[in-house]
């Protein structure tokens, strides 16, 4: 049998402990008291004692159940009529012809539209300030998704705003999918560079689980690339997907606009509109001189032969 | 309720004495509460705990504390660790406050019981509808001229041998509990224990020795089963009388991170005086429920590691998340 203790021992060792004639005088009175009583109970289970505390739980109102709740004979919906039986449509306006029937119903809910996560400046400053986000480093879509910035799941874009645009201090290289005027304003002045690239919210979810490689370059296009690209890919070890471009011509438009400092601003030739349905008047004619040059000298021939 | 609402206070007096002296350079277990000593069925584990305090003058309580001294809260508690069976203290650590000293918070633990409780609910009670029971839907009789009510089946919920009209059916009854909440009352339930002298921390590989000659004959095969169950229910119930952790003080609960033949058959044998389990079968009933609970220290610490998601943040920073409390497990002396 192991060693133990005897009762009496033990106590004594225990009484040696508080000689203080001050605590005992000072404290104990109340306290000893109470304990004395709790002596009874001590070998009890706390799980009996256990309860949530007053008013956290509300007891759930049962209607119609006897007279004696309360709520027995007209549940407490007062007595006779539609109210009292059933419901009346939110648009009922008493007997006169609704809104929804004399006007009809307007608008539309486009279950197409993006939705993009937004992010303001002073929010993405704080990040910075309290270092969970690196602005030293490149700041991509997956930096940002990562340190919980832009809130749980994933979105079809990142826009950055201008909320307290004037607390932006840190210079930052950021890549986002859309920014405000305000805001690359405000980040330029603070000698920062902003970049807009297309995402999708696939594509955003690849990047953050490494299935993608961040970029601001747009796919290669044309027989030239083919063979560097498939050079690269069989080349490296794992699969990575790449990043789409933008097919819709809004997106095109918007991503070549250099005021939007969009990652295909680029393309555009000096004095070109980032439009696709405008062309710029000069070029534009110069394009259909060359064909209806010919054209009209035909047309020239034509008249020549003719008249 | 006047009885519960008497526990509380001297529960809260208990505290108070405790958490008034924030100043004090002594740590809380080395000056025991006078009125906790003095009761005279203390269990023994718990008195030779405080033999092993230092047994220096306890310093004055200053209940009332100058506005200009900085509150100073007690943020490490020691532990000692016990060999068992001899308990004899092998080592003194500090551990964290918030692992191990948290107040005493009845409602969490409250809420923690009962989600426990929804969960384990089996709700695989079914009752037959009229659709189910078997039998013939057809009409008994004709509806007119016999005489007797109308009846459209056999199996109507009115007859004997129908169908229940609103009998139980298989349902889920599990209820929801935020993880922080939860572990909360995890490290309340240790708290609660740790506090009444009710937690003992073993070294790693908590085993019950069984003596070598009973083990030499069992192992020869010289002992029936029931021979061999007898011996071992009457040995461990003696170790653990002779322990005052046994049915008279509240029975036990060994708990260790696997499962250990001497111990968990030796607790089968003799469950009227505890029992052993295993960590990943426990949860904060169990450690509510008996009268002290024995564990190895690396199952405290898995268990406390595993039940801190309210004190370790989910922001990262520079790529690391910060950890929970530091500080639980030094050694001190030993």
């Amino acid at each position: 049998m192991p060693p133990r203790l005897p009762l009496a021992q033990a106590a004594q060792v225990a009484r040696c402990c508080r000689v203080s004639p001050l605590e005992t005088t000072s404290t104990t009175s109340l306290t000893s008291l109470f304990a004395a009583l709790s002596v009874q109970t001590r070998s009890a289970s706390i799980l009996a004692n256990l309860s949530d505390n007053r008013g956290a739980y509300h007891k759930r109102i049962r209607v119609g159940r006897g007279p004696s709740s309360g709520y027995g004979k007209t549940s407490g919906r007062g007595t006779k009529g539609q109210k009292a039986r059933s419901t009346i449509n939110p648009w009922f306006q008493g007997g006169q012809t609704p809104l929804i029937i004399s006007h009809g119903r307007k608008g539309f809910v486009n279950h197409l539209a993006p939705v993009m996560s937004e992010l303001n400046l002073d929010r993405l400053q704080e990040f910075i300030d309290a270092r969970r986000i690196d602005a030293t480093k490149p700041i991509t879509p997956r930096e940002l998704i990562l340190s919980g910035v832009l809130g749980k799941g994933f979105k079809d874009g990142i826009k950055l705003l201008a909320r307290g645009k004037t607390s932006i201090k840190t210079p930052i290289n950021i890549l986002v999918s859309r920014a405000s005027a305000a805001a690359i304003e405000a980040i330029e002045a603070a000698g920062g560079k902003i970049t807009t690239r297309y995402y999708t919210k696939e594509s955003l979810r690849r990047l953050v689980y490494g299935k993608s490689v961040s970029t601001d370059k747009p796919l290669p296009v044309g027989p030239e690339h083919v063979e560097a690209v498939l050079e690269e890919a069989r080349a490296a070890k794992k699969h990575y997907y790449r990043l789409p471009d933008p097919t819709s011509r809004w997106d095109i438009e918007y991503y070549r606009d250099p005021a939007h400092r969009g990652y295909l601003s680029h393309m555009l030739k000096p004095g070109e509109s980032p439009s696709l349905y405008f062309k710029v008047p000069g070029e534009k004619a110069a394009f259909v001189k060359k064909s209806k040059g010919k054209k009209t000298t035909d047309a020239a021939d034509l008249e020549e032969k003719l008249f | 309720m006047a009885g519960k609402g008497l526990k509380s206070l001297s529960e809260a007096m208990r505290g108070l004495s405790l958490a008034s002296q924030p100043c004090s350079r002594i740590l809380p277990l080395a000056r025991p509460s006078p009125f906790l000593i003095s009761s005279s069925r203390r269990s023994i584990a718990t008195a030779e705990a405080s033999t092993f305090a230092p047994s220096t003058p306890a310093p004055v309580p200053n209940i009332t504390r100058s506005v200009t001294e900085p509150w100073q809260p007690t943020t490490e508690i020691p532990l000692t660790i016990y060999s068992f069976p001899s308990l004899e203290p092998r080592r003194l650590e500090t551990w964290s406050s918030k692992h191990l000293y948290l107040p005493l918070r009845r409602d969490i633990l409250h809420l923690a019981v009962v989600y426990e409780g929804d969960k384990t609910r089996q709700g695989t009670a079914l009752a037959k509808t009229r659709w189910e029971v078997h039998g013939s839907h057809k009409k008994l009789f004709k509806q007119k001229g016999t005489g007797r009510a109308r009846r459209g089946s056999k199996q109507s919920p009115l007859l004997r041998g129908g169908g229940k009209a609103h009998g139980p059916r298989p349902r889920d009854f599990s209820t929801k509990l935020n993880r922080k909440v939860y572990d909360l009352a995890w490290r309340t339930a240790l708290s609660y224990r740790y506090r009444r002298g009710e937690l003992i921390v073993t070294e790693d590989g908590l085993e019950l020795p069984l003596p070598d000659d009973f083990l030499q004959l069992a192992e020869v095969g010289a002992l029936a089963r029931e021979l061999e169950d007898g011996f071992v229910k009457k040995y461990v119930g003696e170790v653990l009388q002779g322990l005052e952790w046994g049915k008279e003080n509240g029975r036990t609960t060994f708990i260790t991170g696997d499962r250990r033949p001497n111990l968990f058959t030796g607790m089968e044998a003799a469950g009227e005086n505890g029992r052993a389990m295993l960590l990943e079968d426990v949860d904060v009933k169990d450690l509510l429920e008996t009268g002290r609970l024995v564990i190895e220290r690396s199952a405290l610490k898995e268990m406390i590691k595993e039940h801190q998601s309210d004190l370790v943040s989910n922001v990262v920073i520079n790529g690391k998340r910060a950890a929970g409390p530091a500080g639980s497990g030094k050694v001190l002396v030993g």
